[in-house]
């Protein structure tokens, strides 16, 4: 009786291993394949020209200078304005309002905010703010681009804060620290890892996006570093060359893909990395 | 409330000590809640002057919540509150003007499990120093190193100040928390069973440290360990289901208690 009990529960073992085992190599193929067919298409195509010139019209020889620069403007303006937005509310909802009935209002809200489609997003800065000022421009997309940080940073702000002990807090407390210092010296000393890794994941989340970008800075062929004009950016290049009938153009989409890619990727990296430093000892 | 009141009668040594008592902390029908439930009962209590005192009974009985009030910890979370009156210095420390930050910079806390700042071992120590003291970089070095020595644990971390307090053992960090409370000299420490999460060679070093202590601080230690209460206190405080039974000598409580509640905990019949 026990013998067979024994071996149909290592029959069902088995089975469940096979079927984790399938749906792992399953979902891991796709991304293989994303990832081959990427680096294929798109690594014939890097030179020091994609780098260095704008980009092309049909036909002739160019870059993709303007947009990675647009990019890089438009994320870090997104970054610089969504990041101490979201660190202070996620302070408020952890160390402050942590018991406060708005706490858990935001937090739902803002758990809808975080899963919202980012076209959405786009259409909403577009009423806004584009349709308002007349014309497309750099500021809008990184506007749109910071309300997509935001949420992020609020939750794994709070998260992480929430994760630092009590007891660290009364401790600190028991030394006569004011409020203040105690999150600045000690609670963000502890959660500094977890916070970091959230900002570094959130430029990753909107350095792909699209379609917020397309209803506010739009694209732009030429160079332009005005904040109050169209500027181009990698995803809305992909999006615009992926879909012409151009070779060459096509060709630039693929690479344009494999820089971002890339950038995704070796941001995943060091937001594991400082993941990983977080345990002392 | 005098302390004859609350107090069994002393016999012998007790009595002859009594007249140089004086009350550090008076704690006088003392109510405290957990929103609903009634977790400390018309407490009266008097802490004394340079004594170590012990908190004893069974789990949840209310010794901690108790310590808890005296540097009105509870006052971070919603929904506890006292009622009644902690007399420290001349002042009602419950009252709503009295300023937390002040009060706790004056009655330190040790806490139950190890809790190190995420930083160097020094800065543990400087940090709480600068809160309250505008101290040049060597009169700081010299306040670290003296707290570090008090806590026994400066020869041990002396060559790797600038490492991890977080490094440390249990034990060592234990007494580095010790070590951080004295530093910001208070007058009164608490102790939250501040050896529970140790071993017996950290945890002598400790009761050692208490001895010392307690020439220049009032201590009030928390302990469900009943040998360390005897070894270390000159006052015993039993309490068992938010009251306070007995309150007197150690040495009395410990051979010839009044209550029948006591001889049955101290003996080992229930807790």
């Amino acid at each position: 009786m026990r013998a067979k009990l024994y071996r149909r529960r290592q029959r069902r073992n088995a089975l469940a291993m096979g079927l984790s085992l399938g749906a792992t190599l399953f979902g891991l193929g796709w991304l293989v394949l994303i990832l081959g067919a990427l680096l294929w298409q798109g690594f014939s195509g890097v030179s020091l020209k994609v780098f260095t010139e704008m980009t092309p019209p049909p036909g002739s020889d160019g870059g993709l200078l303007n947009p990675i620069v647009g990019s890089l403007i438009m994320t870090g303006l997104a970054v610089a304005v969504g990041t101490p937005v979201g660190i202070l509310a996620g302070t408020y909802m952890a160390e402050y309002g942590r018991h406060a009935r708005i706490t858990a209002v935001v937090r739902f809200i803002n758990d809808i905010l975080l899963s919202a489609p980012s076209i959405i997003v786009g259409l909403f800065i577009y009423e806004m703010v584009v349709a308002r000022m007349g014309h497309f421009s750099a500021l809008a997309g990184a506007l749109a681009l910071a309300v997509i940080v935001v949420p992020v940073v609020i939750r794994t702000t709070e998260d992480m804060l929430l994760l630092v002990p009590n007891a660290l807090r009364e401790a600190a407390a028991a030394l006569g620290m004011p409020r203040a210092y105690i999150i600045r010296f000690v609670a963000y000393r502890a959660a500094k890892a977890g916070i970091v890794t959230g900002i570094l994941l959130a430029i990753a989340r909107i350095s792909g996006e699209t379609a917020p970008l397309l209803f506010t800075a739009l694209n732009n062929q030429f160079w332009s570093t005005n904040l109050n004009a169209p500027m181009s950016s990698l995803p809305a290049v992909i999006f615009q060359f992926a879909l012409s009938p151009y070779a060459d153009w096509q060709k630039l989409a693929w690479t344009g893909a494999l820089i971002i890619t890339l950038a995704v990727l070796l941001l995943s990296i060091v937001a594991r990395a400082v993941t990983a430093s977080r345990k002392p000892s | 409330m005098n302390v004859a009141m609350v107090n069994t009668p002393h016999v012998g040594r007790a009595s002859a000590t009594q007249s140089q008592l004086r009350d550090r902390i008076s704690i006088r029908k003392l109510n405290f809640y957990y929103g609903a439930s009634h977790a400390l009962k018309a407490i009266n209590l008097s802490l004394f002057d340079s004594k170590v005192t012990a908190f004893i009974g069974p789990s949840g009985c209310g010794k901690s919540t108790l310590l808890r009030v005296l540097n009105r910890m509870y006052d971070l979370y919603p929904n506890q509150r006292a009622e009644g009156e902690v007399v420290f210095d001349g002042e009602n420390i419950l009252s709503p003007k009295q300023d937390l930050n002040l009060l706790r910079a004056r009655i330190g806390m040790v806490f139950q499990k190890p809790t190190p700042f995420p930083m160097t071992i020094y800065e543990n120590i400087a940090f709480g120093i600068r809160l309250y003291e505008r101290l040049s970089k060597s009169e700081v070095d010299g306040r670290v190193e003296e707290s570090l020595k008090r806590a026994g644990l400066w020869n041990e971390v002396k060559d790797k100040l600038q490492a991890n307090g977080l490094s440390l053992s249990g034990g060592q960090q234990q007494r580095l928390c010790i070590a951080r409370t004295v530093a910001v000299r208070p007058e009164v420490i608490l102790l939250d069973e501040p050896c529970s999460a140790l071993d017996p060679i950290s945890t002598a070093k400790i009761e050692e440290l208490i001895e010392e202590l307690k020439a220049d601080y009032t201590i009030v230690i928390v302990t469900h360990n009943m040998q360390q209460a005897a070894r270390v206190s000159e006052f015993t405080a039993f309490m068992y289901l938010g009251e306070l039974i007995e309150f007197g000598d150690t040495q009395k409580i410990f051979t010839t208690p009044n209550d029948t509640r006591t001889q049955d905990y101290i003996t080992g019949r229930f807790g």
